[in-house]
């Protein structure tokens, strides 16, 4: 694998994405793991699965394809004034550490972008809690050919 | 060991009202602690665990990534132009090593 056609197939993804406009759906993901996420969930924000709320205010980009796990862009965008984010989170279903990373917009605009490592192909949750106590879901997810955790 | 962090700014010059990036890069292995090396042994983990902006000494974001993030990681993150001003980047990572990029935001 080189360089360029690691770029090439990294591209194509990214733009059948950004066509695809993300449809936002919580069931029938590739690479869920639903009790792998929920022991995370219950962890770090004290909730399950199913007080998730599933919203289209949440605009969540992953590549539908990663050659390598090692490096993987991510990008959240939530469509709420910032006043009323009180956090974001990621987390991947699969990873030996669900927990990706949680971001205190405060001052900032509720926008985060990171690179992440991904074990194996698996679905991504991003996890916004608002201002008045509610935990919205937006999910994605990403396959993965060679995998940045091992 | 400091951490290399580089900071700028997309545009470089925002008009006032208008939304810009910030983006973050840091020189960090960020070792998950789940990766072996050649002989087996796991590499113990060492990654940047709190990220923090001020602008202008005020605390104005933070993000506490995971061990999962990528090596040399990049954190993006959005605001909107109002005054001129140096934002100032804080990394820190699990043994305590810290990082710290500035960046001056000048209005087109």
């Amino acid at each position: 694998m080189n360089r360029r056609a690691f770029l090439r197939t990294t591209g194509v993804a990214l733009g059948a994405v950004a066509l695809a406009g993300l449809p936002v759906r919580a069931q029938g993901l590739e690479g869920e793991d639903l009790a792998n996420l929920e022991k995370a969930l219950q962890a770090v924000l004290g909730k399950g699965f199913k007080d998730l709320t599933p919203s289209n205010v949440i605009k969540l980009t992953m590549p539908a394809i990663a050659e390598s796990g090692a490096n993987v862009p991510a990008e959240v965008e939530v469509n709420l004034p910032s006043s009323q984010v009180k956090a974001i989170h990621l987390f991947a279903d699969k990873n030996p550490t669900p927990h990706l990373v949680a971001f205190m917009p405060m001052k900032a605009l509720p926008y985060y972008a990171t690179r992440v490592r991904l074990a194996e192909t698996t679905a991504i949750r991003a996890v916004v809690e608002t201002a008045d106590g509610k935990f919205l879901l937006a999910s994605a997810s990403t396959r993965v050919t060679v995998g940045g955790c091992g | 060991m400091a951490i290399r962090t580089i900071v700028r700014l997309t545009p470089a010059k925002p008009k006032a009202g208008e939304n810009f990036k910030l983006q973050v890069v840091a020189q960090h292995p960020n070792e998950p602690g789940t990766r072996r090396d050649a002989e087996g042994k796991i590499i113990p983990a060492k990654y940047i665990n709190q990220v923090e902006i001020y602008f202008e000494g005020e605390k104005v974001a933070e993000a506490k990534p995971g061990p999962s993030t990528s090596a040399n990681p990049l954190y993006g993150f959005m605001f909107k132009a109002e005054k001129a001003g140096t934002f100032t980047v804080k990394l820190k990572d699990t043994d305590g090593d810290t990082g710290e990029g500035t960046v001056k935001l000048e209005l087109a």
